[in-house]
């Protein structure tokens, strides 16, 4: 998935004459088979054959030198750069973009689903209805996932065109790039600049066969492309990459509207265009965001439920209705997996230098090893766009490192360095690694390889023993634990809070006996009750302190007996105890406005005098009788919300509901982070939080069942 | 149909059944010259009835006519609070938990607004307004320390009466600037009087002994004697015979977490108990309250050299709750706490006999 793109200009402001070549190029325009019409020259001239004719008629620069280069067929302007690794700025990740699917990265189901999905918004699918259904596809997933790569592939290979809308803002002043959009001095906001361009989008659709001065998005370039595809003109796909700045609550509120506006108005037409929006889930810790909803939480609820969200997020972008609704499909991709990552690693670097060797006899050219990509594809979590990066880096930090004859353990090391993302640790290691308490002299696993078995035999030669505690203290004495506390707190993907948390749900299937669950628990109660009543109060060495004193307090070897890490349920507490906290304020406010209509005296006065705790605590009771009272007179006089047994009623039962579990594939982390997310909008979102982590075409799945039920009512 | 207990609130000072010398003070101070007040004393006493009583002293009878508006406050980082706030022509009452961590600001915004605008009203008996500050004992720190201020710059036209629980969690500087009004729990003679007038104005007889009943198990709380005597009232409307006085579910299911908790001790019954209190804070219910239910059903199920340890650390993880943001982690390490003191007893092995 290449970044979004950005005029040439902006992106490589240093290396002038490159881009001057390249935008000589652009003048002429070359006919591309590639149908999306957005501006891209990096991308819009991988299209060998026009590249080609048009390299022979391009002048080349006089100062060049010639020196044949592997991608002088493909790219115009390498001709007679004098290093491809200097002169040749262009990433890998934009000229080896997958032009099929079998060089696409992502899971073949994956690709299907959005496939099909297409097929249906095209189509209507095999019943020929559903076509009014797929009015918006989200994909959401991390970055680097493939999302934009499968659009535009699927593009190429379905024959429909994207338009795409991309922000103008600071685009006017690159006056090479949009010659042609007219920026006469009148502002016009950005936001108005998307409406228009939605709307012209979606309703006008005639108006794209003449250069379409009117949206932004449109390159110079677009009506050559498109009149060498007149079979695609029918088709049509929206594409909202660069979204408007939907942290604005304004803005928010106009862009939902707009999309809703977008979505009754099309489901009319025969043809309706369909929207695409692509999320990069925002992988961020949950650091102070948590405290905030703690501490709110646990002054009422109040607060923190009227927190405005910051991050950007598929529920943000798509309001919460129609997100669960009809119209909206939701596909999620996951992280890419090694195997694929490393496949389509492999096939790049053939191909760069198959290329490479085909058209010059290079000597200095150095191979990637297997090692290295292995490191990169290990060190990437799934991101392919940073896997190629990295590789590319790679390839130019090692052909300088060997001129200076330092080659090899220097490379892999500078890799690390550079590739090396910051949530590297997945939440289930993180866990697995704190409460098995692994320590000097433990028996491997059964299940360990013999690489593993090697690794602990050399970390425990390196462990020192801790010297002998005196016989008073002898209780405390413990063996060398294996568990290097500062790399698992730089590593980690959550801060100490959230962390504390997982401790909390799971420690107590590690320990035997009540003394070890007891020193976990007290560490725990220690450690959160450390520190003031403000999160910047709070205990800086929550982490460390937690973690030493849950290794000192489990037994150790801590047994197995295959225990299961569960996510927490603080989260879906916290949800339901602002859910009854509603209710409790609608309860009041109920007693407050019923009084003051019927009785004679202004009997408001009464009811502020119930306070929320005596609401929960004493009126539960005489609630639940007056509406039984209600239900045998059957009295229609409206008496008090019936959401108050959401405070009001709680049955006793033994039944053991178990708490979702933490997959070792680590996304229960993303679902964490939505989880948060979802509580912090202060919404209650059930079928969501699940996501990506249960497998393919599981939100699809969702969808067509709807859609199924609602096809057999129509006929 | 309101409840009777709101229905038959006393409206002045002079029909407040007992603490007369108390009324007494207070409606010559109505008419004098009018101190801070601070209210204390138990849940159901009587605290914001009095108030209103004495605002009624103060104001007469337009300091009845109330309206809830919401206002909305900014907090330092730009967030916005939407607060109720209850006011007539003269007082104006706020709930500052409603603010959660900003309620300096709330409380703040408030006092500054309050004592910027003069008494507009010219029959009013008194020049300045009344600001009432429910649940003061959850005001923060730095709220406490901002009213300190305000409470003598603006004495000129503001007066303020706060209600709490108890005194126990208000700065000194505050308790000093204010006259504390001790309002005590009605004993049983006063809540059986209470009692039977509220049964006369419904026109229905109270026997001797379900009124003894709800006194007893009412515990002193004014508001939930009534409560359940018109539960009763609805589910045996003769109220003769045996009455069985229904707790709340909460209430129940602590005790059943009671018993969970004495009749096994391992990490899977940690667990289950985890799930329940779970429920239980979802329902809302304070988790003071929480432990203070359970731990006393605990106590009275084990033996009694262990009644003393197992109150002390009811106590030890109370304060670290106080403290503490997640609740179920204390919650939590009572219940592990008692659970390995039981055992050890359990088993005969006392610790201390080694000392």
């Amino acid at each position: 998935m290449p970044p979004r793109s950005q005029p040439a200009s902006q992106k490589k402001p240093v290396k002038a004459k490159p881009v001057v070549a390249k935008l000589t190029v652009v003048a002429s325009g070359p006919p591309s088979s590639d149908s999306q019409k957005r501006f891209n020259p990096l991308t819009a001239y991988s299209f060998k054959g026009a590249s080609a004719q048009l390299s022979q008629s391009s002048q080349p620069p006089p100062t060049k030198k010639r020196k044949g280069k592997e991608k002088a067929v493909e790219v115009p302007t390498d001709r007679g750069l004098v290093d491809e690794f200097i002169l040749d700025d262009r990433l890998w990740v934009d000229v080896y973009e997958p032009k099929t699917e079998a060089e696409l990265a992502v899971h073949v189901r994956k690709v299907e689903d959005v496939r099909r999905w297409f097929l249906e918004a095209f189509d209507g699918g095999p019943s020929g209805k559903l076509r009014r259904y797929r009015r918006i596809l989200a994909l959401t997933g991390p970055s680097g996932s493939g999302k934009t790569a499968a659009v535009r592939l699927l593009a190429r290979e379905m024959g429909f065109e994207v338009l795409e809308w991309k922000s103008a803002t600071g685009e006017a002043s690159s006056s090479t790039w949009d010659s042609s959009f007219d920026f006469n001095g009148d502002y016009e906001s950005a936001f108005s600049k998307f409406e228009t361009f939605l709307n012209r989008a979606m309703s006008c659709r005639s108006v794209f066969d003449v250069p379409a001065a009117a949206t932004p998005s449109m390159s110079s370039t677009s009506t050559q492309r498109k009149s060498n595809t007149p079979s695609s003109a029918s088709k049509h796909v929206i594409l909202l990459e660069d979204l408007p700045n939907i942290l604005h609550p304004k803005i928010q509120d106009q862009f939902h509207a707009s999309l809703r506006a977008f979505i009754e108005s099309t489901s009319q037409l025969s043809s309706p265009v369909p929207i695409v929006i692509i999320m990069s889930d925002a992988t961020m810790r949950g650091e102070t965001r948590d405290e905030l909803l703690t501490n709110g939480g646990g002054a009422g609820g109040y607060a923190w439920s009227r927190e405005k969200n910051d991050i950007l997020d598929i529920r943000t972008v798509l309001p919460r209705d129609l997100l669960m609704g009809p119209y909206v499909t939701q596909i999620a991709f996951n992280p890419i997996a090694p195997t694929l990552m490393k496949k389509a690693l492999t096939a790049l670097i053939d191909r760069h230098f198959s290329q490479r060797s085909s058209s010059s006899s290079h000597s200095d050219i150095v191979t990637p090893t297997k090692e290295i990509i292995d490191a990169i594809v290990e060190s990437s979590n799934g991101d392919i766009r940073s896997a190629i990066m990295a590789l590319q880096f790679n390839s130019v930090a090692s052909k300088k490192s060997k001129k200076g004859k330092k080659h090899g353990v220097g490379s892999t090391q500078v890799m690390e360095a550079v590739t090396r993302r910051e949530s590297s640790l997945a939440l289930f290691h993180l866990i697995g690694r704190v409460l098995y308490n692994k320590r000097k002299g433990d028996p491997s696993s059964t299940s360990a390889s013999a690489k593993d078995i090697k690794r602990e035999k050399d970390l425990d030669v390196k462990l020192k023993d801790p010297s002998r505690l005196p016989p008073h203290l002898k209780e405390h004495e413990r063996r060398a634990s294996r568990v290097d506390i500062d790399s698992l707190y730089a590593d980690s993907p959550i801060d100490s809070s959230l962390f504390s948390l997982y401790i909390h749900q799971n420690y107590s299937q590690f320990c035997n006996e009540m003394e070890e669950c007891d020193g976990v628990i007290d560490w725990l109660s220690w450690v959160d009750s450390s520190g003031g009543e403000m999160w910047y109060q709070a205990n800086p060495h929550r982490f460390h302190l937690l973690t030493l004193g849950v290794l000192h307090s489990l037994p150790s070897p801590v047994p197995r007996r295959s225990q299961k890490v569960y996510k927490s349920d603080y989260f879906e507490y916290l949800k339901k105890e602002k859910e009854a906290w509603d209710a409790v304020s609608d309860t009041r406010y109920w007693m407050m406005n019923h009084r003051g209509l019927g009785s004679e005296e202004s009997l408001s006065m009464n009811a502020s005098r119930w306070s929320r705790s005596e609401v929960t605590l004493e009126l539960g009771a005489i609630l639940k009788l007056k509406q039984q009272q209600q239900q045998m007179r059957k009295d229609k006089e409206s008496f008090f919300p019936p959401s108050h047994s959401l405070f009001s009623k709680l049955t006793f039962t033994r039944d053991d509901k178990m708490g979702m579990q933490v997959d070792e594939d680590g996304v229960s982390k993303e679902e964490e982070l939505q989880q948060f997310i979802a509580l912090n909008d202060g919404e209650a979102n059930g079928g969501l939080a699940k996501g990506p982590g249960n497998g393919d075409g599981d939100g699809d799945d969702v969808g067509g069942n709807w859609l199924e039920n609602d096809d057999i009512e129509e006929f | 149909m309101s409840l009777w207990v709101d229905k038959y609130r006393p409206k002045n000072l002079q029909e407040l059944h007992y603490h007369h010398a108390l009324s007494k003070r207070l409606k010559s101070l109505a008419s004098g010259d009018f101190p801070h007040i601070l209210f204390y004393g138990p849940s159901g006493a009587g605290k914001k009835t009095r108030i209103a009583c004495t605002l009624r002293e103060i104001y007469g009878p337009g300091a009845e006519k109330l309206k809830i508006d919401q206002r909305i406050f900014l907090s330092p980082s730009r967030r916005k609070l939407e607060i109720n706030l209850t006011q007539s022509n003269y007082h104006i009452e706020i709930t500052p938990s409603e603010a959660g961590n900003y309620d300096r600001v709330v409380i703040q915004e408030i006092l500054k607004e309050i004592a910027q605008t003069q008494q507009v009203d010219l029959n009013a008996k008194q020049r300045f307004k009344i600001v009432v500050i429910n649940e003061a004992d959850s005001l923060s720190r730095d709220a406490q320390a901002a009213l300190r201020r305000t409470m003598e710059k603006y004495m000129s036209n503001m007066r303020i009466i706060l209600c709490a629980n108890s005194t126990s969690r208000l700065i000194a500087p505050i308790k000093s600037r204010c006259l504390l009004v001790r309002v005590a729990a009605p004993n049983a003679d006063e809540m059986a009087a209470v009692l039977n007038s509220v049964a006369g104005r419904e026109n229905f007889q109270l026997p001797e002994e379900a009124a003894r009943q709800i006194v007893e198990d009412s515990n002193g709380n004014m508001r939930k004697a009534l409560l359940v005597m018109e539960a009763l009232k609805m589910q045996s409307p003769n109220l003769t015979g045996p009455l069985t006085i229904a707790k709340p579910d909460w209430e129940t299911y602590c005790h059943k977490v009671a018993d969970l908790i004495v009749s096994e001790q391992s990490p899977s019954r940690i667990m289950e108990v985890r799930n329940k209190f779970y429920e239980l804070l979802s329902h809302c219910i304070p988790p003071t309250v929480i432990l203070k239910t359970v731990a006393e059903r605990v106590v009275e199920r084990v033996d009694e050299s262990l009644k003393a340890d197992i109150m002390h650390w009811a106590a030890f993880y109370e304060t670290r709750m106080r403290i503490g943001n997640k609740k179920i982690y204390h919650l939590e390490a009572w219940v592990v706490k008692v659970m390995s003191l039981y055992k050890q007893f359990f088993y005969g092995f006392d610790m201390s006999s080694f000392d």
